[in-house]
Order: structure tokens, then sequence, then C-alpha cells
């Protein structure tokens, strides 16, 4: 790859994420909050959107053999589980995420210029400083390593992303149901 | 084309929309990078705090050697999602400088600046510390795991959506 490419796929790979976030909603305070107050579930209909359309994608570029391979991250029960406990506390309370607060910065946000973007830094320096006695440890336990769904129920994978993407709508279907029910009721 | 940039111009799209238009941007990263990467937010934070880190511990094995001083992938990758996010603001005419969230949150935690960014501080730090003990954030491993099929995202996903319901309704109670 140029050099310039190196520059220029990132950017533009970033560029559109963050234009997405915006028009998402996701760089707003309340939208990331009240998906936790089951009031508004913008977060997880895009989470969700993004994960059926990526799923598909991705592997059909796999199986053509237009990508070489797929990155997977690394499963470690307890550290995947354990991060994601504290993650949930900081998304509450904040209503912040580490893309987001580069995708808020941007919206004119100096509640995530400022201590937003340095909080990140202060976390990722205390990390990165702790690392030896907390990593290892924690990443020992339940490791798996870099597997999939599909292995490890012996199927195939597009079975799992046919089962995923079947869950999603219908699941997405019947909650704009009810929320058009409720809403009728209050009208009525 | 009047379309297109009334579509552009809108400050919000359907989550829908713009969450599909994300898993797109998923599988163009893949291609990009020539199935080495998909898209990452909390990363690029710890490349560029390294230097600071190596100052401090000039032995640091994570800055030494997993997470290395340097402009990469991930930290042009981050400054492209600020410039997302400032077309997309400027675009809809939803650019302002501000110091609080525009909705809810005054109503519940009062007026209060220095409150504001206190917390926001504070969950930014435990937020990327929590992205480096389970391997990514929201972005790195809830959509980039899922879409790879990763039991990991989804263990991340559960434990995040678990913790984060008590959290606002510890911190709500009966509020709003």
């Amino acid at each position: 790859m140029t050099d310039l490419a190196r520059i220029i796929a990132p950017v533009l790979i970033g560029f559109l994420f963050g234009f997405l976030l915006h028009k998402g909603g996701m760089t707003r305070y309340h939208k990331i909050v009240n998906v936790f107050r089951f009031t508004d579930l913008a977060v997880l209909k895009f989470m969700m959107s993004a994960l059926v359309v990526g799923m598909i994608g991705i592997y059909l570029l796999a199986d053509l053999g237009v990508v070489p391979n797929i990155p997977i991250t690394p499963t470690y029960v307890v550290g995947n589980l354990i991060g994601g406990l504290m993650f949930g506390v900081g998304m509450a309370a904040a209503g912040v995420c580490a893309a987001p607060v580069a995708a808020g910065s941007g919206e004119g946000r100096l509640d995530y210029i400022i201590p937003g973007v340095f909080g990140m830094f202060a976390g990722a320096l205390l990390f990165g400083l702790t690392y030896n006695q907390v990593y290892p440890a924690i990443s020992k336990i339940a490791n798996a390593g870099p597997i999939i769904l599909p292995e490890m129920i012996d199927a195939n994978h597009w079975l799992v992303i046919g089962l995923f993407t079947v869950i999603t709508i219908v699941l997405f279907y019947a909650l704009e149901r009810a929320i058009r029910m409720r809403a009728d009721k209050t009208k009525a | 084309m009047n379309w297109l940039v009334t579509q552009l111009r809108k400050p919000e799209w359907s989550p829908y929309v713009a969450g599909a238009g994300l898993g797109f941007v998923t599988i163009l990263a893949l291609l990009l990078s020539n199935g080495s990467t998909l898209i990452g937010g909390s990363g690029a934070y710890e490349n560029l705090v390294a230097p600071v880190g190596l100052a401090l511990d000039p032995k640091n094995t994570y800055f030494n050697f997993v997470m290395p001083p340097g402009i990469t992938w991930a930290v042009w990758m981050l400054a492209g999602v600020f410039l997302g996010g400032l077309v997309s603001a400027l675009l809809s005419g939803t650019f302002k400088w501000r110091k609080m969230p525009d909705q809810q949150w005054e109503s519940v935690f009062g007026k209060s600046v220095a409150k504001r960014w206190l917390i926001v501080f504070g969950s930014a730090v435990l937020l990327e510390y929590a992205a480096g003990i389970a391997g990514g954030c929201t972005s790195g491993l809830a959509i980039s795991g899922g879409v790879a099929l990763a039991p990991a995202s989804f263990i991340f996903m559960a434990g995040m959506f678990a913790s984060g319901i008590v959290t606002a309704r510890v911190l709500y109670r009966k509020k709003y």
C-alpha cells in the first residue's frame, strides 16, 4: 500500500463513520442514555442495523475471496464481560463513547473536546501503566482466542448470519408495533 | 441530486438508515485495509498518549510493544471521525460551540458546568480503561467483533447494556 493510501483510506473510513454517528444522533447525551432507560432505542437500532449489514457484506467478501481474511477480536470471557460492565457505567453516566467523543467534538461540544478527550487520554495512560498487573491475569481466564460463533456451534456461518438477521428484523418489527400501539393508546 | 442535498442537510437520519450505512463502512474498511482491520475508536487514544506513558515509564510493556506511539491507521481514522462529525454538523446547521448537552441533562443534574465536565472526565477515564480490558469499545469490539461473529462482541454488549441500565436507573430514579 502506498503511503498516501495509508492515510487517505483510514481518513475516508473515519469520515464516513463520524458523519453517520452524527446523523444517527450518537453524538447526543440524551440519545445514548435513553437506550438504557428504554425511552429511545436509537442506539440499539443503529448498532443492530450496522451488525446485520456488516456481517452479510464481510462474509460475502471473504467467501468470494476478495479479502484474504477477516480480523477476529479475541474472546476471553471474563475480560470481555468486566470491560463491558465498566463501559456501560461510563456510557450511561456521561452519554459518551470513544468514537462519538471525536464526532461530537466536531459538532462544537466543549464537554467532549476538553474533559472527554483528556479523560480518554488519562484512561489510556492508566491502562497502559497498569497493563502488566491487570491484563495478562484477566485475559488468561476462559480465553478462547479468535473464535467465531459458527465454529463454536459447528454450523455454517450463513446459518448464523441468517438467524441473526431474522431475529433482528422480527425484534424491531415487534418493537415498532408496540411503540405505535402505545402511542395510539395515549392519543385515544 | 436535490434529494441527496436534502438528505445531507438533515440534522438527523433514521437510526436504521445511519446504522445500515455504518455496516457498509465496516465492509469498506475491510476492503481498503485488505482484510486487516475494521473500525475502532479507543485504540487511537492509546497510540496518541503512548509518548507520555513512555516518558513516565520507559520500559512499559504496553506502550513499547502493544500500542506504541505513532500516527497509526487508528489515529487517522479517529481524525476522520472528527472531520465527519464536523462536516455533518456544518451541513445540517447544528454546529455550535456549547458547554452542555442540548437537552435532558440540566433538568436531571442541574446547570452546573463543572459537574457535567467532571462526570464526563471520570466516565471517559472509565470507558477507555474498560475498552483496554475488554479488547475494544463500542466500535472496535461491539461492531467490529459482531460483524465478524466473534462471541467477545456479544459478551461485551451484554455487560454494557446490563450495567448501563442499572446506572441509568440509579442516576435517574424518578426524575424526568
